[in-house]
């Protein structure tokens, strides 16, 4: 058993530690960055940081404990507080602000996407994957980020409140409110599509 | 004889089954993500069992979730960020 009290890390360990509980969440929290800006750049902005905190930070981390819940409460704060300020959207994100939001319709003309759609699998895969992206895109942040980590990264409400910073009650009317939206966005798109729901 | 069968059902049964629905709907997120406990689990089968809205609610919301964790596209991670990471670590100290 290694001696977890002795808090004081050589360099060396506290490097290795550091690559090799916090570095292999690097792919989902990058995932969730760039689906939180919508940018690459901004996303690997935020990435960075993130780490940058964490190593800072590392010796209050305890081994062993979620280092991907962790991180990812790092990187949601850092957007909050400083990075949303900064980027180039405007952040309309507050999910209060959008209870009305959905009832407006949509100005997208609906180009007849219809008619000329392939049904061989891998199109239609990837057709379905981008249409659920312009979708999720096009929720406020808040209502994202819910369903990201939620069905994508595969957190409990649990987990989820405390990356969240919010009660768990809160977690599951949130997601519910942003399932809500998506499903009608998607809905819209699959009538467009000739479908019937 | 219509008033002791009231007395003895005090609600419609069509109440009822909507007051079930109701709950039924309530739980679907629960389900879907595995976060309901085992008596909800029981409540929520049986009721499905019976009602084919509800089971087809729930057809549909399980279906979402699967569009997002089986659809969305994952963005790769630059090569180079893991480099600029230590980078920026090593320079900071």
């Amino acid at each position: 058993m290694s001696d977890q009290t002795g808090k004081q890390l050589s360099k060396e360990e506290k490097d290795a530690r550091f690559e090799a509980e916090l570095l292999p969440v690097l792919d989902p929290l990058y995932n969730f960055a760039y689906r939180l800006t919508l940018d690459e750049d901004d996303a690997n902005d935020l990435v960075q940081e993130t780490y940058l905190k964490a190593y800072r930070f590392f010796d209050y981390f305890e081994q062993g404990t979620n280092a991907k819940a962790w991180l990812f409460r790092i990187l949601k704060n850092s957007f909050i507080n400083e990075f949303r300020k900064k980027s180039k959207q405007p952040a309309k994100v507050d999910y209060s602000e959008v209870e009305g939001y959905y009832n407006t319709d949509d100005v997208e003309g609906e180009s007849g996407v219809a008619s000329t759609t392939d049904m061989r699998t891998e199109s239609v895969q990837d057709l379905i994957g981008d249409e659920v992206a312009s979708a999720l895109n096009t929720l406020p942040v808040d209502f994202r980020t819910v369903i990201i980590l939620c069905d994508l990264e595969g957190f409990t409400y649990e987990e989820m409140a405390k990356i969240l910073d919010i009660p768990i009650g809160t977690v599951r009317s949130r997601l519910h409110r942003a399932r809500n939206s998506l499903k009608e966005k998607l809905e819209k798109y699959a009538k467009s599509m000739g479908y019937n729901s | 004889m219509e008033s002791k069968f009231t007395e003895a059902y005090p609600k419609a049964p069509d109440e009822v089954k909507q007051a079930d629905c109701e709950k039924v709907s309530g739980m679907l997120d629960l389900i879907i993500d595995g976060e309901a406990s085992s008596e909800e689990k029981l409540y929520f089968n049986h009721h499905i069992e019976e009602c084919v809205s509800c089971f087809e609610n729930h057809q549909k919301q399980k279906l979402l979730k699967g569009l997002v964790a089986g659809h969305l596209k994952r963005v790769i991670v630059p090569k180079s960020l893991v480099q600029s990471i230590k980078a920026k670590i090593q320079e900071t100290l």
